[in-house]
């Protein structure tokens, strides 16, 4: 009976890699996902690491050059033609020179829109330095008055980041493990709809039925096919991550990251499982279906479950013991230890792909009872 | 040989089969000949075994296709209703394809392939991919995967429908080889010229019954009438669902 399944098999796959549209939907979502977070990683290094001149515009800047030397060590500058100031606004008042002489508080007027979130580290950087060079002067004058600068400073606040990096690197890499897992998903969707609903509308599912072959070893090879689709966006992503990544200067964000090979391998094996179980999955609502269309809307509703589990648990870092064991989630969680350089839990990895394998095999049952239903293969 | 008994077969409130019994017996042409709705798909699919009949059994060889399926399937060449082909193959993977289905491996599946493609004339056709064929082209695929595992009994689902001369010759050319090879040939059809020259026996069937059956001759004797066309008019008793 195993040459049946073989036969089926390779099928599947001759016309999958034939059908351009599943070939193109496994490639572009591997693609595209580590894609896309690689150009986000430049932009947001861009944005927080680059010490930047800030421009801004100086209103009365001749009756306080001091203070404007000291900015411009701050590298906070007036606007100029070549780069003209942004929408921060300072006002230093005439009577500055005579206020500061007489000790009496200045008014320094920082304008700007404070919902602007894009301009916020530039505020925060002017206000720091204003901050900063006030403080300076009320050291001076306390000792000209013959105080301990101590004395206005009860506490003194070490930070201590304990963020290792590997820690940081977890924070922003779970995101591109979300995209490994979606590849999953979405990799092996078109040929699980094509080899079912498609089959159907084709009007070639009844006629492959009365062939003399065990419903069972139909069912399972159609699922192998897509799975193996699945499977490889799934480790193609994988496989693209370090490659991307070898383009984005991750160390100025502090991230360290490196991924061994024997751990893309484990992760790359259990990865299989989940394709395994994404595809009968589909097959399962996109039998129901038909036709193509049907079933891609179906499906699409489907896929929102695991998509939105996954980032749930990604962005509230959620933990239960049974997320271990589950589908999808035990998959995440493998993913995830393996970049927060956390050590591989055997014992949760072998739990969790032998429970997806066992809900794979009753679904390959469900749907193999489903194909025998009269109702469900004519529609009656 | 494929027999029915008895079949019965109710879809909600509709009586698909009603007590459904005939022979098609070997080394002749049966034709199971209704107007549309009489039930022939049911009786077809009940033979496959994908549909599991409410009362009576329908057999092939002698056996029971609701308790032994892919036994049964082993046995029969299947040409669809409605033949979807998969059109990303070649005609010659695709005959392959159900040739392996049918347990053939190697190089039997090959010659049996090769066998099948000569016989049915389709050498220039054999390396193209199916989805530009035509209908004729598309019939002799189907007609090539029905076949290539050689088996005993040949169903044929309304099998002359939107098919030019040539080839309806082809099959009819067809069906004349495989009969005098002692096969046992069912093939059902709203057309009544065509059943009236090809078939040994005809089967009359409406909502699910056997009104009639014998050699056409024997029908047109049995109602008095001359022709053919007539006979089955008086058999099934209205001129309703017949299509000339």
């Amino acid at each position: 009976m195993k040459r049946v399944f073989f036969t089926i098999w390779r099928k599947e796959m001759l016309d999958a890699v034939r059908d351009r549209r599943s070939l193109m939907a496994a490639m572009s979502y591997a693609l595209f996902g580590p894609m896309l977070m690689a150009v986000a990683f430049m932009v947001l290094i861009k944005d927080v690491v680059s010490e930047r001149d800030v421009r801004v515009h100086i209103d009365g800047a001749e009756y306080a050059p001091a203070l404007v030397n000291f900015l411009e060590s701050r590298r906070i500058l007036p606007g100029s033609d070549e780069h003209p100031a942004q929408d921060i606004w300072l006002e230093i008042p005439e009577t500055y020179a005579e206020d500061l002489a007489r000790a009496k508080p200045i008014p320094i007027v920082v304008r700007a829109d404070y919902s602007e979130r894009s301009a916020q580290s530039q505020r925060n950087r002017v206000e720091s330095a204003l901050r900063e060079y006030g403080q300076s002067i009320a050291i001076h004058r306390l000792t000209l008055r013959g105080i301990s600068s101590e004395v206005i400073q009860p506490l003194q606040v070490d930070r201590q980041d304990t963020a290792t990096k590997g820690s940081r690197a977890a924070l922003v890499l779970g995101m591109v493990m979300v995209f490994v897992l979606m590849s999953v998903f979405f990799s092996g969707m078109n040929v699980a709809i094509d080899s079912s609903a498609g089959e159907r509308e084709r009007n070639s599912l009844e006629f492959l039925l009365a062939q003399p072959v065990a419903t069972h070893w139909l069912v399972a090879a159609k699922a192998t096919a897509a799975a193996s689709f699945a499977a490889f966006g799934g480790i193609l992503a994988l496989l693209l991550i370090p490659v991307v990544f070898l383009f984005v200067p991750l160390e100025k964000l502090g991230i360290d990251f490196a991924m061994s090979w024997s751990q893309q391998f484990v992760i790359a094996l259990v990865l299989i499982p989940l394709a395994l179980f994404a595809s009968i999955l589909q097959l399962f609502v996109s039998f129901r279906a038909k036709s193509f269309k049907e079933a891609q809307t179906y499906i699409s509703l489907v896929m929102f479950i695991p998509v939105a589990a996954i980032f749930a648990l990604e962005f509230t870092r959620f933990e239960h013991p049974i997320l271990k064991m589950l589908p999808v989630t035990s998959q995440h969680n493998v993913l995830f230890s393996s970049i927060a350089g956390q050590p591989l839990d055997v014992m949760a990895v072998i739990a969790g792909s032998a429970i997806t394998l066992a809900l794979t095999l009753v679904l390959v049952g469900v749907v193999t009872r489903m194909l025998r239903s009269e109702k469900v293969v004519f529609g009656l | 040989m494929i027999k029915t008994d008895g079949l019965m077969k109710a879809y909600k409130d509709v009586q698909a089969l009603n007590g459904l019994s005939f022979h098609a017996e070997d080394g002749k042409i049966t034709g199971l000949l209704g107007p549309n709705g009489a039930g022939k798909t049911t009786c077809l699919r009940s033979i496959y075994g994908l549909i599991k009949a409410d009362a009576g059994f329908a057999t092939v060889d002698d056996i029971n296709a609701a308790d032994q399926p892919l036994e049964v399937r082993r046995r029969i060449g299947i040409f669809p209703d409605k033949f979807g082909l998969q059109e990303r193959l070649t005609a010659r993977e695709h005959i392959a394809y159900f040739a392996a289905l049918h347990g053939l491996h190697n190089d039997t599946l090959k010659a049996a392939v090769e066998r099948v493609i000569q016989e049915l004339d389709m050498a220039d056709i054999a390396d193209r991919r199916t989805a530009g064929f035509s209908q004729g082209q598309r019939m002799k695929v189907a007609l090539a995967q029905a076949i290539v595992h050689q088996p005993q009994n040949l169903i044929l689902d309304e099998p002359s429908r939107g098919l030019d001369v040539m080839s309806t010759r082809i099959l009819r050319q067809l069906m004349y080889r495989l009969r005098e090879q002692g096969r046992c040939i069912l093939f059902s059809s709203h057309v009544m010229q065509e059943v009236a020259a090809l078939c040994d026996h005809v089967v009359i069937m409406v909502k699910g019954q056997v009104k009639a059956e014998g050699t056409p001759q024997e029908l047109c004797d049995r109602t008095g009438k001359a022709s053919f066309e007539d006979a089955f008019v008086e058999l099934i008793g209205t001129e309703e669902g017949i299509m000339l």
